[in-house]
């Protein structure tokens, strides 16, 4: 690989031996793909929000470089806070190190959005823009729908290319890794996009997947986005004549699809649980909800009492703007709990409450004892719709 | 003794016994769960989804076709090489920015990498079988099957 002079300088020690690290791990990066070069990013966004307990080469790593002085050299933000002060298992067995952490990224120059929709508004890329971010589900959002360019990176190289400004230019950051893999064909009457994002997620694993054209909303592309990149390691995919690298088919593909697969409404409605009624509790929000999906939601909750405990997951700026509506107080009234956390991290070490029922694909495939339900599914397990 | 040649990834060499599957990974998956932080660091698969459900996968040579997944993996896959819970090498089909993150992060911050190798062939499934004794260079990207 190539280094200009900065990057060389920074490499050699000049700036110090931690951002010497930080370089060195980056060019080690790109050289594992073969990169050419090393190319300036636009913004970040880092994974590594949960202080969890027994995780101590992350911490100590985040501390040398805080240590140092050095911050972010671009717009970065982070993920959500996994719940940690919501019990005493969460503060003190799985996330103690919450405290800490959030110090040390404050320290370091991070943007403190603390959610994974932070491409709504806390940190908006353009169509082109090159960028270092990491959780999967945001990663995907920025490639498929707002056609910015960026890797799948880790936690942790997220930080390094965030400190030094530049990542390696190989894989989604080259149009030749942009380029349609698989052809999907829907045979669907009533979409459920975060059914169809898992199993989507199951069967392309690490392609490009090319949709046929379906007017999906933008939050269905977000839960469904969410889903792919936790049942699969899907960095992109294309929606024929909807998102903006697929204007056409012919446009999107270098000759005929390497394979194609066809996904039918059996196979959607597979993904359902059969007995609903069983879910102890019911949440919503993987990735994390908008002020609008929280008010159409918050509707069918006015006037009635949740059946069994429910949780609202949100951006928290979202959350603001829902706390100014007044169906946030009905949906409080009617027993639903809404936060500002990770569901995932919340959740993770619980006791009781084994069966959660859960509209989002992502959840189902972390959260040990997740059932999927659809939307209307997850409704009438809190008792809330026929 | 069979030599398969894959393609260099990480550098460094080791063996172990062979821990094969044709399922992707999911580390986060797997090694984020109690049982696994509880009350020490443990690397049993805990992937309910996974055929190799419930293995340790800590000093084996791991043979797996690809990634999937959180953007945890890096920090999950560094956290057990700095833990010394890992597998003592990994083979696999497809490398991956996650899976090499973890690796380069381990031997850049803390000395303690472990070698990658790419294999990219189906036949990587029939000349390595669970329980042979195998020895990967990381360096040239060769595989000694025994």
């Amino acid at each position: 690989m190539k280094l200009e002079p900065e990057q060389e300088s920074m490499r050699s020690g000049e700036n110090g031996r931690i951002m010497a690290k930080a370089m060195e791990t980056v060019v080690r990066y790109g050289e594992a793909f073969g990169a050419k070069r090393l190319v300036p990013i636009k913004s970040a966004h880092l994974a590594g929000t949960f202080g969890i307990g027994p995780f101590r080469a992350y911490l100590q790593i985040l501390g040398q470089i805080a240590s140092e002085g050095l911050k972010v050299r671009v717009p970065t933000t982070v993920n959500p806070r996994p719940g940690y002060n919501l019990n005493f298992i969460n503060r003190r067995i799985a996330f103690p190190k919450q405290e800490p952490l959030e110090e040390l990224l404050a320290a370091i120059g991070t943007t403190p959005n603390y959610s994974c929709v932070c491409y709504e508004k806390a940190n908006v890329p353009s169509f082109g823009d090159r960028l270092a971010w990491a959780e999967s589900s945001a990663v995907q959002f920025a490639n498929s729908v707002l056609g910015a360019r960026t890797n799948r990176n880790s936690i942790l190289m997220d930080v390094c290319c965030a400190i030094t400004g530049f990542t390696p230019e190989f894989g989604y950051l080259l149009d030749a890794h942009r380029r349609g893999q698989m052809l999907v064909k829907l045979d669907i009457k009533k979409m459920d996009a975060p059914a169809l994002g898992y199993l989507l997620g199951e069967r392309v694993v690490d392609k490009v997947p090319v949709l046929e054209h379906y007017p999906f909303s933008r939050i269905e592309l977000k839960n469904m986005g969410g889903s792919m990149a936790a049942s699969g390691g899907v960095a992109l995919f294309h929606v024929e004549g909807l998102t903006p690298e697929a204007p056409g088919m012919n446009s999107v593909f270098d000759g005929p699809p390497e394979t194609t697969i066809t996904v039918t409404q059996e196979d959607l409605d597979s993904m359902r649980l059969h007995r609903p009624g069983k879910a102890d509790m019911v949440v919503f929000g993987c990735p994390q909800m908008t002020c609008a999906e929280a008010l159409g939601l918050a509707e069918k909750f006015a006037g009635k009492k949740a059946r069994v405990p429910t949780w609202f997951c949100m951006v928290p700026h979202e959350l603001a703007l829902f706390r100014e509506h007044v169906l946030y107080g009905k949906t409080l009234d009617a027993g639903v709990m809404v936060l500002e956390y990770c569901p995932l991290g919340a959740l993770s070490l619980r006791l009781g409450k084994k069966h959660i029922l859960t509209p989002s694909g992502k959840l189902l495939y972390y959260l040990k004892g997740a059932d999927y339900g659809t939307e209307d599914d997850c409704l009438r397990a809190c008792g809330v719709m026929q | 003794m069979m030599v398969l040649k894959g393609n260099p990834v990480i550098k460094g060499r080791a063996s172990g016994t062979a821990l094969v599957t044709k399922m992707p990974m999911n580390f986060t998956a797997s090694f984020t769960k109690p049982k696994n932080l509880l009350p020490f660091w443990r690397t049993l698969v805990q992937d309910c989804n996974h055929d190799l459900f419930n293995r340790n996968i800590k000093g084996t040579v791991l043979v797996y076709p690809a990634t999937i997944g959180s953007t945890y993996t890096g920090m999950v896959l560094l956290e057990a090489m700095y833990q010394g819970a890992a597998p003592a090498a990994i083979i696999v089909q497809n490398a991956d920015p996650l899976l090499v993150a973890g690796s380069i992060l381990a031997d850049v911050w803390f000395d303690k990498g472990k070698p990658v190798v790419e294999y990219p062939s189906e036949d990587i499934f029939d000349k390595i079988k669970t329980g042979a004794r195998v020895e990967v260079n990381g360096d040239t990207g060769e595989i000694f099957v025994s």
